[in-house]
């Protein structure tokens, strides 16, 4: 599916001394089955962005397109259904005995029976390699298995849009490695995903379209290539070392991904070797 | 932070803001219980002016103000009805069958509802107007005298000072939470009470392990900065009682001493 932010603004606490523009006049297109990452510091409204996918939050003005209709037009339980969103930290918002129960939570709202739901918690456990939890209790869990059970605890709704806010954020490396590999696999079966970070290196590896918000503004926006190699200083590793050498070895081309990189410096050393 | 409570501080500069909390701590005290000594209704109009001058003074938005009071609306219109309909003084307004409106029982719900609007506004414009750690700080002050009877009023203040600390930290989480299990397809508004009640249990349970989590965090992190409790503890700000906070309470009394005596 294909969402479409249109001109979209949000003001909180409207008329009052606590009134903040968190985003001013946002465009963009999340397309079928592409990695969008949402990049930009602290502050830019990155995550008041992504409550706007769903409906969380509705634009102070400006409108949210599902594969070109109106999604306030849309029933509220199946836009939600449709576009998952993972919260910053969502372990937060584990509650059941046991993983299996929690993850359970959504199917169950939407209204599946028993033996669907029980299908639907083990892919979705297994989906983000947590199916041995099952039966544990989500508070006993480290904090590498807890953010796994909250985010299968969105997949159990089988979204069409996985929206993912600071996703890896605190996690250790290996745990974090599992999770980018998880959103290129998702890609591949044609779910859309969107990917919240302010960590310019994890989205070089698994972004196809880059958006960069500053103070509520898009500020850039396009491949991960054009975004990041406009502004090499605030770039991923990959990139400003790539664009150091370009400067005196164009055919470097424009690698953003760290394997691509390796293979575009590999090369260089080849022609030297001529 | 998108809707408002009743009574929550509202930051703006001004004279009201400025005082000395123990001052309108002791103030709001003695404004409550003066309003059950006023007792005509010329005096109680009399205060409400009074009041009224004092919310524009305190440079909070009269509508803003009123919009704190919305909660307590509802009980306030059923005491008018109440007195309306029950009480059977003076001559009859309206009679229908068993319900009959009688002009004593009309100004009495009127009478009661001015005083619990009242009550009501002033403690609003206390904690409208003080900082909470302010009010915390005054009311430790306050307390103090109570120490020489082992009354633990430092505790106590700062049992306040945290809680009031944390309710919007709370707040703030328990929208986070709702809003993720929201995501999650959860529906907080269908369904008869027992069915809410039930909906709140996903966000009730995060929540508490939440302030718990968050308790002992606290803890640690108010040992590992030497907190002892309070034997020999300064402040970094000083309360100061001057003039112009004496000037505002003898003004308090005097405005209820007129509507007592109106």
């Amino acid at each position: 599916m294909k969402l479409e932010l249109r001109n979209v603004s949000h003001v909180y606490a409207p008329g009052t001394p606590f009134e903040v523009e968190a985003l001013r006049g946002v465009s963009l297109v999340v397309e079928q089955g592409e990695v969008l990452g949402i990049v930009g510091g602290t502050g830019s409204g990155k995550s008041t962005l992504v409550q706007h996918m769903n409906l969380l939050l509705t634009p102070t003005s400006g409108d949210v397109l599902v594969d070109g209709v109106n999604a306030r037009t849309l029933q509220k339980s199946d836009l939600r259904r449709r576009v998952g969103l993972v919260f910053q930290f969502p372990e937060a918002a584990l509650f059941a005995p046991t993983v299996e129960e929690d993850v359970a939570f959504a199917p169950r709202q939407l209204g599946l029976d028993e033996g669907d739901v029980r299908e639907r918690v083990s892919e979705s456990l297994r989906a983000v390699g947590a199916g041995e939890l099952n039966a544990r209790s989500p508070f006993a869990l480290s904090g590498g298995e807890k953010r796994r059970a909250a985010i299968a605890g969105v997949l159990a709704m089988k979204p069409e849009v996985l929206i993912l806010d600071e996703p890896t954020a605190g996690l250790d490396p290996a745990t974090r490695e599992e999770l980018l590999a998880l959103i290129v696999g998702l890609r591949q079966t044609g779910i859309s995903v969107v990917l919240v970070s302010h960590d310019l290196d994890e989205v070089a590896e698994v972004a196809d379209r880059v958006c960069a918000l500053h103070e509520g503004r898009v500020s850039a926006t396009g491949t991960a290539a054009e975004v990041f190699y406009t502004d090499p200083e605030q770039a991923p590793a990959t990139v400003q070392v790539a664009s150091i050498l370009r400067e005196s070895k164009p055919s470097i081309g424009t690698p953003v991904r760290f394997e691509e990189t390796l293979r575009a410096l590999r090369s260089l050393q080849g022609d030297r070797g001529d | 932070m998108t809707s408002r409570a009743l009574g929550q501080f509202y930051p703006v500069a001004s004279p009201v803001h400025a005082l000395d909390p123990r001052a309108k701590i002791l103030a709001t005290a003695v404004f409550v219980v003066g309003l059950f000594l006023v007792d005509s209704t010329i005096g109680l109009l009399f205060v409400a002016a009074a009041l009224v001058a004092l919310v524009g003074v305190s440079r909070i938005p009269a509508g803003t103000f009123a919009r704190f009071m919305r909660p307590v609306l509802f009980i306030i219109a059923l005491t008018v009805v109440f007195q309306a309909l029950f009480s059977r003084e003076g001559p009859t307004l309206v009679a229908w069958g068993f319900f009959e409106v009688h002009t004593g029982g009309l100004r009495l719900g009127f009478f009661l509802a001015l005083r619990i609007l009242l009550l009501v506004s002033s403690a609003g414009l206390l904690t409208a107007t003080t900082a909470p750690v302010a009010l915390a700080d005054g009311i430790e002050d306050l307390l103090s005298p109570l120490k020489r009877v082992r009354f633990p009023a430092h505790e106590v203040a700062m049992m306040m000072t945290i809680a009031l600390r944390f309710i919007p930290t709370l707040g703030q989480e328990a929208e986070k939470i709702r809003s993720a299990q929201a995501a999650r397809g959860a529906d907080f508004s269908e369904g008869g009470p027992l069915r809410r009640a039930r909906s709140l249990v996903p966000v009730l349970v995060p929540l508490t392990v939440g302030a718990f989590r968050r308790a002992d965090e606290l803890a640690e992190a108010m040992e590992s900065r030497g907190y002892r409790g309070g034997e020999g503890r300064t402040r970094y700000r000083e309360l100061r009682f001057g003039k112009r906070d004496a000037l505002a309470l003898a003004v308090t009394l005097l405005i209820l001493l007129v509507g007592i005596l109106l």
